[in-house]
């Protein structure tokens, strides 16, 4: 009996005079993974942007809390709803600081004004991706964008 | 949850969507009426304000749909009120409830095919998102999202 192994197939497959392409009728398994749609390209920019604005929040100082616990709470229900968008797509990423946190300059925690600002660029990037994606995705995305919209005028903006 | 379908002028659906957000603003327009009387001082200000909003963006839908070649509908004569309207607390729970319906109905919109329309209903919703929290005192999470549009979530990724 012969074994062979994923070394050996693509030498068996040339010397049988065929690509390995002609050999399976599903996807080809030396293509590698196959790429990610466009919605997902897009799908995971939104996660890390939204991750971002957790971060933010989670490292914002804050003279009352009871005011921006709320909306942290709301966008970690973003998060999630979108990483639901994309569990059996890819895997999803864990915890700690998202690539590219934004930072404050001079190493100050963000404040109020930090976070309407951040809200305000979230919103409106989140505007800009609704023409590349399926209509429930840009529906999601218009109604994330909405909350954040209402954020910046409950944080004072 | 993708609403409005049929393709058209305007792109996929854009008509009954269009049509859509017009009954609503036309509803709301009615229901400020309403909500205005049981309101004084700085809420009733802001509730002219609104009342005014709704018109202007009544009259611009009306205008977008006959450029598309199409008869914007009528308003109604009389709208049945969700609840009893009788003091500022219930006039005030009525301007959200008007605003919900509208941020509803401008997520038809962003379901469309045509970009243009879409950003359109988007910055629209984000307006009356805005005026459902100030009138509800407090923000909600999926503006105009039905909760069947929301997927069973684990615990987000903690950051």
């Amino acid at each position: 009996m012969l074994l062979a192994s994923a070394t050996t197939l693509p030498l068996l497959l040339a010397a049988a005079g065929c690509r390995s392409s002609e050999a399976f009728a599903g996807p080809d398994p030396l293509a590698g993974p196959p790429r990610p749609s466009p919605d997902v390209i897009t799908l995971e920019a939104v996660i890390a942007a939204e991750s971002n604005l957790i971060h933010l929040y989670k490292t914002a100082i804050s003279g009352d809390s009871r005011a921006t616990a709320p909306l942290l709470t709301q966008h970690e229900l973003h998060l999630a709803q979108l990483q639901a968008r994309l569990t059996g797509v890819r895997g999803v990423r864990g915890g700690g600081e998202p690539p590219g946190a934004r930072r404050v300059p001079g190493g100050r925690p963000p404040g109020p004004a930090q976070l309407r600002a951040a809200e305000r660029v979230s919103a409106a990037d989140l505007v800009r991706q609704l023409a590349g994606v399926e209509p429930a995705l840009a529906q999601l995305f218009a109604s994330i964008a909405a909350c954040h919209a209402t954020h910046v005028a409950a944080l004072g903006g | 949850m993708a609403a409005a379908t049929g393709a058209g002028p305007g792109g996929s659906g854009a008509l009954p969507a269009l049509q859509a957000a017009l009954a609503a603003e036309d509803a709301a327009i009615f229901g400020y009426g309403v909500a205005g009387a049981h309101l004084a001082g700085v809420s009733q200000a802001a509730a002219e304000q609104d009342w005014t909003g709704h018109n202007r963006a009544r009259d611009a839908l009306a205008a977008m749909i006959s450029r598309l070649g199409a008869v914007p509908a009528a308003a109604q004569a009389f709208y049945q009120l969700p609840f009893a309207v009788y003091d500022a607390a219930s006039a005030r729970a009525l301007a959200a409830y008007l605003e919900d319906g509208v941020t509803r109905a401008y997520l038809g919109v962003v379901a469309v095919s045509d970009p243009g329309l879409r950003e359109f209903g988007a910055l629209a919703m984000q307006g009356s998102a805005g005026r459902a929290a100030y009138w509800r005192g407090s923000t909600q999470a999926f503006p105009g999202l039905p909760a069947s549009a929301l997927l069973p979530a684990g615990p987000a990724s903690r950051s």
